[in-house]
């Protein structure tokens, strides 16, 4: 079972009861998921797991050390505080120590649902059970992974400071493939509150565009005009907002680095319509109150209106800088800003160019330029005057994350909606729209269905 | 064999004395008192399970530990330890499996997580679609551990401090350096199993990884290039960090970085390929490794990490590579990460054969993969990270035989008009059935004439895997053979870490795509 906020402040008050150091911070994360997971039309793993775990960081003449455990009787607790105490003891001095917090306002978010926390074991079974069906029914074989959970953080200081918050998840990906292996679709989406995952939905637009998707053509690779999905959107730009550090700009060795040692703050690095933020308020994104190193979140802009406007500075840079430490990112909310165009008014306004529904195995090539390579996966269609024609084989790509929103580069912002990263598994969440951009370069085929 | 407790707490006692030591004392009596109770729990969760209606099932009590210290140029970054101690209790009933776990380890956790799996498992047969079951295992009690010489866990903190803070200032006195980071990172597992087969076995095992990274801006230019050291972790104790060249790697990747950052950038084209170990390993692991995994041939990973082009028509008749080209899976390699005594249901390790003269021979199987293929035996892949994880296929060690002949690097190089010779893993990128593949590397070398010119940057190269290993016609032998790999090799839903190895002898690839990943075009 989770804890609550008095189990929570009593664990933390006990291991801080513990320390005899000069400084310490405190947390204690504790986590309650299960899942089902299906292919091949068949139910393969179905787990439960539950854990608590305390960690402990302390300094001792400047000089630091951490531990953790997830023991939790008496003399563990007091041994992982020990740990971490010895630890520092034999530690060079931290200098990069900034003493721990005093007490913090933290205003409360909403992501948290007891019915998600704690599924119901039967209603999951047929709810998975109705998606293989729908598959079965359309001669597709179904593969997907639904999960949940809840979790709780808490978190302490030796001078004071103390947050508490929970949040939930219920996640479904499916991905459908025809039997004869020349067509495949994919959906995915999440939700903190599990009565608002539509089951049904996400298996039958997988369903739908393994339908769509079967016997695709060949295309040259090259550079064309694409329409991002929102779900290709989250798999590109999920992780980017983690690169703002100011540190590694600062540095010299970030794609927000300029030459002569400055950095890019201030340069339109974006088109003009787009807008980069966290807000932990969202209702539909709730985010955690709390920002890294304990900071309490608030509404935060790395992009706006195409200016990078923020890098993200943590307490120990932001003292060297004279700057404020970051209230964020604690999320990631992507927005146009202007009327949103929907996708069929991207393909109609589309002479030529491709649909991608999502991408796979992304992974950085090149840090100055904030470049991915990666595939396409689960379908790709071919557009041209404003219709879509055929589906088409998979791309590898190579592109800059900066060349893809750069001025000039974007033509249509959709709506944002909640996405998740397809290589998080669904324990991503994030708001994103679908973008439609000028070029996006294609480097060689793969014949992967 | 496994190590005594009682020997181990006293060699730590004795080691505490030196001050400098902090003390796992207190975790090492919780483990020892988990030690008297683990089979007794894991009775009390196999006999309520077996009474509840279970045809298989296995418990686990796994105790894991992590030491990780970071540091960059002359500080210390982070020093930490942490443990996780939970049972798991996996169980198979009306043909469809259930799993409960707990980090509280007692008679009442063990029964109520037992309890939750027999529910699980029952909620999920009653829409089953196919009955699962498992192959026999032999019935088996032993105890085994890791080969190594030194226990880091028991290394005093200050000499692993000390030994990074010299690696990163011998990088340092490189001119052009401008950053150093580095970091050491110890794993242990102390594993418990117990399936209703009858088998009890515990396993306790060691990981060590030394990492160092060194950049060089140009900030002038706003350009900066980073070069991180070669060797990979292995399943071997301290010794490593004392026996190996650590200094030495330090300085020659100072030295790369600061010549990275002024390198040529690559001439995109098609180029003859040198390999290095150090960097072919990570080829091996996405291309041969990922596969021939029986459970990605039949689905079961096409929701996250996708299928396999080597589809079970194929055993026996593709044709994979050139003919001389030989990879094997072995769970009982020296050093590699992937090695045991047993796998997470009992089965002994094994070395097999999955490609032999250039075709695809056999499969990565566990007892249930192994049922469905009409094999009487498992091959001894299952494993799980943790005891809150369900445990399922994982790939073992798998390598690259070497050349009978003495072959060495500059013997390949000498065949070479126009070619790249490549060190070290860099970015990596496979599509969903395992054919495109994008690899970079640490350091770039141009060969030219059949030796070795000057440095390149900005490389990857970029083929399709049976073609690529079709173009292999150059292999080093035994004098050339290194073993790769990583701790976290991620697969499965929700997603699990796998620590596995490659060995391999430096290979030479014939007339592959080369791109530039710069900021140019590629």
């Amino acid at each position: 079972m989770l804890l609550d906020e008095r189990e929570s402040k009593a664990l933390c008050d006990k291991l801080l009861g513990y320390v005899t150091a000069d400084d310490a911070e405190v947390s204690v994360t504790s986590g309650v998921s299960s899942h089902l997971r299906f292919a091949d039309n068949a139910f393969r793993t179905s787990g439960h797991r539950e854990d608590t775990d305390v960690s402990v960081t302390v300094w001792i003449d400047k000089k630091k050390g951490s531990a953790t455990g997830n023991e939790l009787d008496a003399a563990s607790l007091r041994g992982v505080v020990e740990q971490a105490e010895q630890l520092a003891r034999v530690s060079p001095v931290d200098r990069e120590y900034v003493p721990s917090l005093g007490p913090q306002n933290y205003r409360a978010t909403k992501g948290f649902v007891e019915a998600t926390a704690n599924i119901a074991l039967a209603p999951r079974a047929k709810a998975i059970g109705d998606v293989i069906a729908a598959c079965e029914k359309e001669n597709v074989v179904g593969a997907g992974f639904h999960h949940t959970r809840g979790s709780i953080v808490a978190g302490a200081s030796r001078h004071g400071n103390f947050y508490f918050y929970r949040s939930s998840l219920a996640s479904l990906s499916v991905t459908a493939r025809t039997r004869e292996g020349n067509g495949s679709g994919y959906f995915l989406r999440n939700h903190f509150d599990v009565s608002k995952l539509d089951t049904a939905r996400v298996g039958r637009v997988a369903l739908q565009k393994a339908l769509q998707s079967r016997q695709p053509r060949a295309l040259d690779p090259g550079s064309y005009t694409v329409i991002l999905e929102p779900q290709a959107v989250a798999d590109l730009l999920g992780l980017f907002s983690f690169r703002f550090d100011a540190r590694m700009a600062d540095e010299g060795r970030s794609p927000f680095s300029a030459a002569g040692g400055k950095t890019k703050v201030g340069q339109r690095i974006f088109d003009e319509r787009l807008s980069v933020y966290s807000d932990p308020w969202n209702p539909e994104l709730p985010g955690p109150p709390v920002a890294f190193g304990g900071i309490p979140a608030r509404k935060f802009f790395l992009v706006k209106n195409g200016v990078l406007e923020n890098l993200v500075y943590n307490r120990y840079w932001a003292q060297q800088k004279h700057a404020e430490p970051s209230p964020g990112p604690v999320n990631v909310i992507i927005e146009g800003g202007e009327p949103p165009t929907t996708q069929p008014a991207m393909i109609e306004a589309t002479a030529k160019g491709l649909v991608v529904s999502r991408f796979w195995y992304i992974r950085p090539t090149d840090p100055r330029t904030a470049a991915l390579t990666g595939l396409t996966r689960d379908g790709v269609w071919y557009v041209a005057n404003g219709k879509v024609q055929f589906p088409v084989h998979n791309f590898r790509f190579n592109q800059s994350l900066l060349a893809l929103l750069a001025p000039g580069n974007v033509e249509l912002i959709g709506a944002p909606e909640r996405v998740s990263r397809s290589e998080s598994q669904g324990e991503s969440a994030a708001l994103f729209p679908a973008i439609k951009v000028k070029e996006f370069h294609f480097t060689s085929p793969s014949e992967a269905v | 064999m496994a190590p005594s407790r009682r020997g181990f707490l006293k060699a730590s006692g004795v080691a505490i004395g030196a001050a400098t030591l902090p003390p796992w004392l207190l975790e090492l009596e919780a483990a020892e008192t988990a030690a008297v109770d683990r089979l007794q729990l894991a009775e009390i969760a196999l006999s309520t399970v077996r009474r509840l209606g279970a045809t298989y099932a296995d418990a686990r009590i796994n105790r894991y530990r992590f030491e990780s210290i970071l540091t960059r140029e002359r500080q210390v970054q982070q020093v930490e330890r942490s443990q996780s101690f939970g049972l798991g209790v996996r169980v198979l009933a009306g043909g469809a499996w259930g799993f409960a776990s707990s980090c509280v380890v007692n008679a009442d956790e063990a029964r109520q997580a037992a309890q939750q799996a027999i529910e699980m498992a029952k909620a999920n047969a009653a829409y089953q679609r196919k009955r699962i079951s498992v192959v026999p295992a032999e019935k088996v009690s032993a105890k085994w551990k890791s080969a190594f010489e030194i226990d880091p866990f028991e290394r005093p903190l200050d000499d692993k401090i000390q030994f990074l803070l010299k690696l990163n200032e011998t990088a340092m006195r490189v001119k052009g350096v401008s950053f150093v980071n580095s970091q050491l990172e110890f794993v242990n597992e102390q594993k418990f199993l117990a399936t209703s087969d009858g088998s009890i076995i515990e396993q306790y095992i060691i990981r060590s990884s030394p990492v160092i990274s060194v950049t060089a801006v140009d900030s002038a230019k706003g350009d900066f290039a980073q070069r991180r050291s070669l060797p990979g972790p292995k399943s071997i104790g301290y010794e490593y960090v004392e026996k190996a060249s650590w200094q030495a790697e330090a300085e020659q990747a100072a030295n790369e970085a600061v010549e990275k950052v002024k390198a040529r950038p690559v001439e995109p084209g098609k180029y003859d390929l040198v390999l290095h170990p150090t960097h072919l390993w990570l080829t091996i692991h996405e291309s041969v490794g990922h596969s021939t995994e029986l459970d990605r041939a039949l689905g079961w990973e096409a929701d996250y990490a996708g299928t396999s082009f080597l589809t079970p028509d194929k055993l026996g008749k593709f044709q994979f590579g050139s003919k001389r080209v030989n990879f094997f899976a072995d769970r009982t390699q020296p050093q590699g990460l992937a090695t045991v005594g047993y796998d997470d249901e009992g089965v002994a390790a094994q070395r097999w054969y999955l490609v032999k003269d250039g075709v695809f021979v056999n499969w990565q199987t566990t007892r249930e993969l192994a049922a469905l293929i009409g094999r009487t035996s498992s091959n001894g892949c299952l494993h799980a990270d943790s005891w809150g994880s369900v445990p399922f296929a994982r790939m073992p060690n798998v390598s690259l035989e070497p050349s009978q002949d003495k072959v060495s690097l500059e013997d390949l190089m000498a065949g070479v008009e126009k070619g790249v010779l490549i060190y070290g893993d860099g970015s990596y990128s496979i599509d969903h059935q395992r054919y495109n593949f994008q690899f970079g590397g640490e350091s770039f070398w141009e060969v030219k004439g059949g030796r070795k010119g000057a440095m390149l940057r900005d490389v990857a190269y970029q083929s399709r895997t049976p073609d690529f290993w079709g173009a292999c016609d150059g292999l080093g032998g035994e004098d050339t053979f290194e073993l790769g790999g990583a701790l976290n090799d991620g697969k499965g839903e929700p997603s699990q870490a796998n620590a596995v190895s490659h060995g391999c002898p430096v290979a030479r690839f014939r007339q592959i795509n080369v791109l530039n990943t710069g900021p140019r075009p590629a």
